[in-house]
């Protein structure tokens, strides 16, 4: 059961070797609740639907891969979705022609596969940090994309099916499953992948390995002074993202039992789960995952609203980067923009007035600065 | 067979004027980078706005010069079309500055994963800008490929190549050299050269860092309306035809070297013939060769054939 | 056919006990087929051929779903299915409803966008009948799941030759209302020998779409025409759908000169195709055949079609034949269909989904007429194999493999200046025995099995 445990004058609970605040536990059980939740609230509403969720869920937990490189070492990485898609893929390739059923040797090709990447491209990205990183794995993940586009063997353009065996779905357990019951199961499946991966990915946050990867972020060659296997270290945590990555691209075959190239390895796909780390709050453990879920959810609802919604998920990243920073569940935390902002208001309501007449100073002021900066090229320094 | 060497010639020269446009484009892209140290996803966009709203002003200007007959008619037709390009492209600068002065500005000093968000929440309201405004079909100028077309160039010489190809290789290296003269020659080119080599220093000699940065994006922003404008004739205006030469503009500044203008020409050339040649002996190599070369590049020498901004032009 | 030969004169038209047993019994068939208005008292009134309803004909309205290509480039052909399904709706509601009760409600869904999740949406929510999908991609998707959903799909194109024989070999409720892609294919190589004659023909090449359908489509064109003539392939062009510069094959058609070029490239493609092939004076060199050129007809300029040398086929349905002048049903369904949005011709993806919607509705009202009750979704899947039905097009028959069997038509592709739109001349129709493989024969095993 719970210990308590006091450090730093706070008082933190440790169960199962995670250590929280009383909020965070709190927040923590509501997660993990709602998560087990989601099918019984789909089946309630017409709007929230299991598959997206599904699918933002899978998203976010490659984003929370690509996280421990962002977070972490500092690189950005613009070619998560080469491991992505090699998951997908090989769930695919294996269940078409080595003729795999079972979903749990389906899902361990996968891991194989996209170690097996991650462990070629990391290697030969190493050296480079910066754009050039992300220049280089964008280029990878581009090449993987071009291989998936080019070959009929994987299905060109239109893609794979994932129908393997007379039943044309994967086997749970040694089973088939109605559809819908299907859709239900992989998702529980995902779930508890989803809590163990986030488990796994605490307890390097943890680690010492943590600490070694964050000198390296900060300035790597201080790193190699002080005795630190730089190469080795980030290469390590390259293979474990790329790990996240095919895990969650396995799922994604398994569940929509289609794969196509430009929905798993295309730049776009990287895009969307680098910004879904951003969304969600990439300074946070948990933050890349709920960001998944919101794009994918955004993005789906949006369509349903307007046939404007990239504009509106355009805007929710401009707002964002100028308003949130630190992401969703970054703005939360201590120091965030939005924990920062109620204590404000908490202490003094009138601060809203004080709000608003700043951003109406700050916008005139923008405006009138780019008009004469207009003015300038258009007609010369003054 | 017709001579396969005037074949061999006639393919290279596709791949040479697809070069040139992709250089129009990856110039302002490997500027903008140079300068502002900003990788702007935006930057298909721009290209495509180029592309719809040249057709507007195809139609307008030609509406009121009319078809070219004779030479003198040629030739004035072909100024029209210039002009056209050029007021395109125009369309794009306060477009450029608005984005520079409003939105980049104020996150220059934070981490850079904020730039990648910012530029590609941009390209999706841009996105959707372009659905608002010219709406979700494809659209074509009628009025420009085949009158080009129709003023004799490469048959004067016993070679089948239409016009309008020769028209934008023209129009290419002239704004090249264009590009090149700016640089070197005019005052405000070496200032933004020398921010770009050092931005202290200029800010020491007196140079407005925020004027160059501005001035420099709204010029990225014009070349890519400009390319656009050039490219829309012989084909259409479609709402996703800025994420191929976004990509393919990547290759290229990886190849010439991130800033590098001269990198960026040779770059886009060698993109350009190569994936000309993949597509008829080795089709599959049409989108694997440009991603191969720039992994190799990035592999083998990361700042690319020509360096970075400042030590070459 | 010879009905339109009025033998009732004391009601100055055919009698409609006459027509409705010609047609299939109901009124509600008389109005897709376009022959409502030579029913004498105009039609609307219910089915009276048969079957005593008697009240076990539900009354609510039919959820049906349509999954199309609602908007992008692949709306041009997309947006045509849409059309034709809405206004064959139209005539079974105004007709009074399938079963003179039920009216059809039809909920249409962009194929662009995970169309495997909305074909599921479909079902989740409760629709009785689907149709589509456009694309082959999609159809080979979504096959399985609706013989899984055991709902009845009647598909209006997801063309793929290899759709029910490899990858749903025996369907139960997957059914396809077009023409396939064999057929449509060896409709143009039969053209081709027709047109220039099969001694003529002795190299071809290929400018076909970057993906499954253009590499179909070649493959099979390949195997035909190599046993009409003897032809050897001497280049094949994938360029990718929406591809901006197509130059490079061009140049390669030039330089190798075939006899005849074949194409199945479709919507803004063919424009582009065909201006930068003006442009490069490809038409000195070879002649144009294209499955699905046509499609592009409202889309392609003036000046793009001078000086080309094109002929096109229309799948199972070319609106101007016959002449809309002597074909009554033509002509309304014409007009209707250019009174609609974003129609400037109706094409033969406009018949797609005009077609699909006909097949099941008038099986569904011959299934009331035999039962006495609305069917099951089994009996309707029976009734539809080797149901025989009138449209507009003319008589089609859904076969006993689920594909649908019609004539195709081809001609030689030119601008109508005052159609505002490309129209084909000389039109040539081929039957479905010419073009299409014998029911549960496989298409490469029928053209291996061709003689000459």
């Amino acid at each position: 059961m719970p210990e308590r445990v006091e450090t730093d004058g706070e008082t933190r609970y440790r169960f199962l070797g995670v250590e929280a605040t009383r909020r965070e536990a709190v927040a923590l059980a509501l997660g993990v609740v709602a998560l087990f939740a989601v099918p019984d609230v789909t089946r309630l509403s017409d709007s929230l639907q299991l598959g997206v969720i599904h699918q933002g869920l899978l998203f976010g937990f490659a984003a929370v891969g690509l996280n421990l490189l962002l977070r972490h070492t500092k690189l950005t990485s613009f070619g998560h979705a080469a491991f992505f898609g090699t998951g997908a893929y090989a769930t695919a390739v294996l269940a078409k022609y080595a003729g795999l059923q079972s979903v749990g040797l389906l899902l361990l090709g996968a891991i194989a596969a996209a170690t097996v990447m991650a462990a070629l491209i990391g290697a030969l990205s190493l050296r480079h940090t910066g754009l050039y990183f992300a220049l280089l794995t964008l280029a990878f993940g581009q090449l993987l994309y071009a291989i998936a586009l080019g070959q009929s063997a994987l299905g060109g353009s239109d893609g794979m099916p994932i129908r393997p065996g007379p039943a044309n779905q994967p086997l749970l357990l040694g089973t088939t499953f109605e559809p819908a019951v299907y859709q239900i199961l992989t998702y529980y499946l995902t779930v508890a992948v989803i809590l163990v991966g986030l488990f796994v990915m605490y307890r390097i946050t943890q680690s010492p390995f943590r600490n070694a990867l964050d000198a390296i972020g900060q300035e790597r060659t201080r790193a190699r002074f002080i005795g630190l296997p730089v190469r080795r270290y980030v290469w390590a945590a390259f293979v474990i993202s790329g790990v996240y990555g095919g895990v969650a691209g396995g799922l994604y075959a398994v569940v929509r039992q289609y794969v196509r190239p430009e929905g798993t390895l295309f730049f776009l796909r990287s895009g969307d789960i680098l910004f879904m780390a951003i969304l969600g709050g990439f300074r946070t453990l948990v933050g890349p995952l709920i960001g998944g879920v919101v794009l994918i959810f955004l993005q789906d609802v949006g369509q349903d609203v307007t046939q404007y919604y990239e504009f509106l998920t355009g805007v929710v990243l401009l707002v964002l980067v100028y308003g949130f920073p630190r992401g969703i569940v970054g703005s939360f935390r201590s120091g965030g923009v939005v924990s920062e902002r109620l204590g404000q208001l908490r202490r003094e309501p009138s601060a809203v007035a004080d709000w608003a007449r700043s951003a109406v100073r700050t916008t005139e002021r923008k405006a009138v600065e780019s008009l004469s900066s207009l003015r300038i090229i258009l007609f010369g320094v003054d | 067979m017709a001579g396969t060497l005037e074949t061999a010639l006639v393919q290279t020269l596709n791949g040479v004027q697809f070069g040139f446009i992709l250089f129009m484009i990856a110039s302002g892209l490997t500027v903008i980078l140079g300068i502002l140290d900003v990788l702007n996803l935006a930057h298909g966009e721009l290209f495509s706005i180029g592309a719809y709203a040249g057709i507007g002003v195809f139609g307008f200007v030609i509406g009121v010069v009319g078809p070219p007959s004779g030479v003198l008619g040629g030739v004035v037709f072909v100024l029209a079309v210039l002009v056209s390009v050029l007021l395109t492209a125009a369309l794009l600068l306060p477009v450029g500055t608005a984005f520079e002065a409003l939105f980049l500005r104020a996150i220059y000093d934070r981490d850079q994963v904020y730039q990648l968000v910012l530029t590609f929440a941009l390209l999706l309201i841009l996105l959707d800008v372009k659905k608002f405004v010219w709406g979700n079909t494809s659209l074509r100028t009628d009025a420009v490929y085949s009158a080009i077309n129709s003023i004799p160039t490469s048959e004067l010489v016993g070679l089948n190549y239409p016009t309008y190809n020769v028209f934008v290789i023209l129009v290419g290296v002239a704004v090249v050299a264009g590009l090149f003269w700016f640089f070197d020659r005019t005052k405000t080119g070496r200032i933004v050269r020398a921010t770009a080599i050092d931005r202290e220093m200029a800010t020491a000699i007196g140079v407005s860092t925020d004027r160059v940065f501005t001035l420099v994006f709204a010029l990225g922003a014009f070349l890519a309306g400009f390319a656009g404008a050039m490219a829309v004739p012989p084909t259409a205006a479609t709402l996703g035809m800025g994420t191929n030469p976004l990509v393919l503009s990547f290759v290229v500044i990886v190849i010439g070297g991130l800033g590098s203008l001269r990198g960026a020409f040779v770059g886009a050339l060698l993109v350009g013939v190569i994936r000309s040649w993949m597509i008829t002996l080795y089709p599959p190599g049409e989108i694997a060769a440009p991603f191969a070369i720039m992994a190799l590049i990035l592999l083998v020498k990361p700042e690319g054939l020509f360096g970075t901004w400042g030590e070459t032009a | 056919m010879k009905r339109t030969e009025p033998t009732e004169r004391d009601t100055g038209g055919i009698g409609r006990r006459r027509l409705l047993s010609a047609i299939g019994g109901s009124a509600v068939a008389a109005a897709l087929a376009g022959c409502s208005t030579l029913l004498s008292d105009g039609g609307g009134q219910q089915s009276d051929d048969g079957g005593d309803s008697g009240g076990s004909i539900p009354e609510e309205p039919i959820q049906a779903g349509l999954l199309t290509f609602t908007k992008g480039a692949p709306g041009v052909l997309g947006i045509q299915a849409q059309r034709g399904a809405e206004l064959a709706v139209q005539r079974i509601n105004e007709a009074g409803g399938i079963g003179g009760q039920r009216r059809i409600e039809l909920d249409v869904v962009d194929e662009g966008s995970n169309p495997l999740d909305s074909y599921n949406q479909f079902i989740e929510e409760g629709k009785e009948v689907t149709f589509g999908p456009i694309s082959s991609g999609t159809h080979s998707q979504i096959a399985p799941e609706v013989e899984k959903n055991e709902v009845v799909n009647v598909g209006t194109d997801g063309t793929v030759t290899t759709l029910y024989e490899e990858t749903v070999p025996d369907p139960t409720y997957s059914f396809r209302f077009q023409n396939y892609d064999i057929m449509e294919v060896v409709t143009m190589a039969r053209e081709a020998v027709e047109r220039i004659g099969a001694d003529n023909i002795s190299t071809v090449a290929g400018v076909n779409p970057g993906y499954s359908f253009g590499e179909d489509e070649m493959r099979v064109f390949t195997q035909a025409i190599t046993k009409l003539t003897g032809a050897e392939v001497v280049y094949e062009g994938f360029p990718e759908l929406g591809a901006s510069d197509m130059s490079n094959h061009i140049t390669s058609i030039n330089s190798e000169q075939p006899d005849v070029t074949f194409s199945s490239l479709w919507g803004g493609d063919v424009t582009t195709f065909v201006r930068q092939a003006s442009a490069n004076d490809m038409f000195d060199s070879t002649t144009v055949f294209g499955t699905t050129l046509y499609s592009a007809a409202g889309d392609v300029p003036a000046d793009a079609l001078a000086g080309t040398d094109i002929y096109s086929g229309s799948r199972n349905y070319y609106w101007g034949h016959p002449a809309l002048g002597n074909w009554q049903p033509g002509r309304e369904l014409f007009d209707a269909a250019t009174a609609q949005d974003g129609v400037t011709v109706p094409t033969a993806h406009y018949m797609s989904g005009y077609g699909a919607v006909t097949a099941w509705a008038t099986a569904v009202e011959k299934a009331i007429d035999l039962l006495g009750t609305y069917p099951s979704q089994d009996q309707i899947a029976q009734m539809l194999e080797g149901h025989g039905f009138f449209t507009p097009a003319g008589y089609h028959n859904m076969a006993e493999d689920h594909q649908g069997s019609s004539n195709s038509f081809a001609g030689a592709m030119v601008y109508d200046d005052d159609l505002g739109a490309a129209r084909l001349d000389d039109v040539n129709i081929y039957s479905a025995a010419e073009t299409a493989p014998p029911p549960g024969v496989a298409g490469s095993a029928w053209l291996d099995s061709w003689s000459g």
